[in-house]
């Protein structure tokens, strides 16, 4: 059997276990090997440039770019208007904000981050910075406030896990609504 | 029975087939990259020559393979890698104003 022909059905075998996978960090890294697989081909068809192109950009950059990128994407970026410690996290007592997002965080398999004041509306800050979540305080009632956009999932799905609580309001503000504050 | 050219086609295929069926959308960004590999694989086949060596500097000119294809190959590759950088930035964007990278809950969404 042909060399050549032994490497196509690897590329084949890797690209079915590509397609069959769930896990997104496996898919990253059996394109690296299928594209490091493919390069070997190239070789053996006589063009060693496209080989060397294909080792550079195939098999590390755009892995690269694919898991930085994954690492983005799993953020839950949360900015913190409070003055108590409704979201401070600390190794004896959390506050309860905290507590709630971390939990609703790790059911989602996603990474909180909170950030302190920002300036800026709320509108604003969601068109240019890629927050999900803004934390304030209501003067007049005294209940804490949840403002995400109202296209996103996950803020339904935070609205059903905040039911319990009295003081939490998860507030959906539509596209181009500007935040009266 | 095992062609190379048939190989590559089912390559093709089996790509084609995994961005219409895929959820993720990751995963249907690495299967574009797979189709690009694979379609630039069916393109240098095409031009190889059996028993010819690599276009640098050949003893004979007769037994070289064309060196044309594999420039423009070469280029097809560099614009795989940057579509592949706008897709995944769009997708960070899609992320954090839909809640989601699932097609099948994006499109419920949209109604």
């Amino acid at each position: 059997m042909n060399i050549n022909i032994l490497l196509q059905l690897l590329l084949i075998l890797i690209a079915v276990f590509i397609i069959s996978s769930k896990d997104n960090l496996k898919i990253v890294i059996s394109y690296s090997v299928f594209s490091l697989i493919a390069a070997c081909l190239y070789f053996l068809y006589k063009a060693p440039d496209v080989a060397l192109a294909e080792i550079a950009v195939g098999s590390a950059i755009v892995p690269l770019i694919l898991i930085l990128s994954i690492s983005k994407q799993r953020e839950f970026i949360v900015l913190n208007r409070l003055e108590d410690s409704f979201l401070e996290a600390s190794d004896e007592r959390s506050g309860i904000g905290y507590e709630i997002l971390s939990e609703f965080c790790k059911y989602y398999g996603l990474k909180l981050k909170i950030y302190k004041k920002l300036p800026g509306k709320a509108n604003g800050i969601f068109s240019h910075r890629n927050i999900d979540l803004i934390v304030e305080k209501h003067h007049l009632s005294r209940r804490y406030l949840f403002k995400g956009k109202e296209s996103s999932i996950l803020m339904y799905k935070l609205e059903k896990l905040a039911a319990p609580y009295e003081d939490i309001k998860v507030i959906k503000l539509e596209e181009g609504e500007t935040d009266e504050q | 029975m095992f062609n190379e050219y048939l190989l590559s086609f089912i390559l093709i295929l089996i790509s084609l087939y995994g961005l219409c069926t895929s959820k993720n959308i990751i995963k249907s960004i690495v299967c574009l990259n797979i189709l690009e590999i694979s379609i630039i694989l069916f393109f240098l086949r095409i031009f190889d020559v059996s028993g010819g060596s690599a276009p640098i500097l050949p003893n004979e000119l007769s037994s070289m393979v064309d060196p044309l294809p594999q420039a423009l190959v070469i280029t097809a590759i560099v614009i795989g890698a940057s579509v592949t950088a706008l897709a995944l930035m769009l997708s960070i964007k899609v992320f954090h104003h839909y809640g989601t990278l699932d097609w099948k809950e994006l499109l419920e969404r949209e109604g």
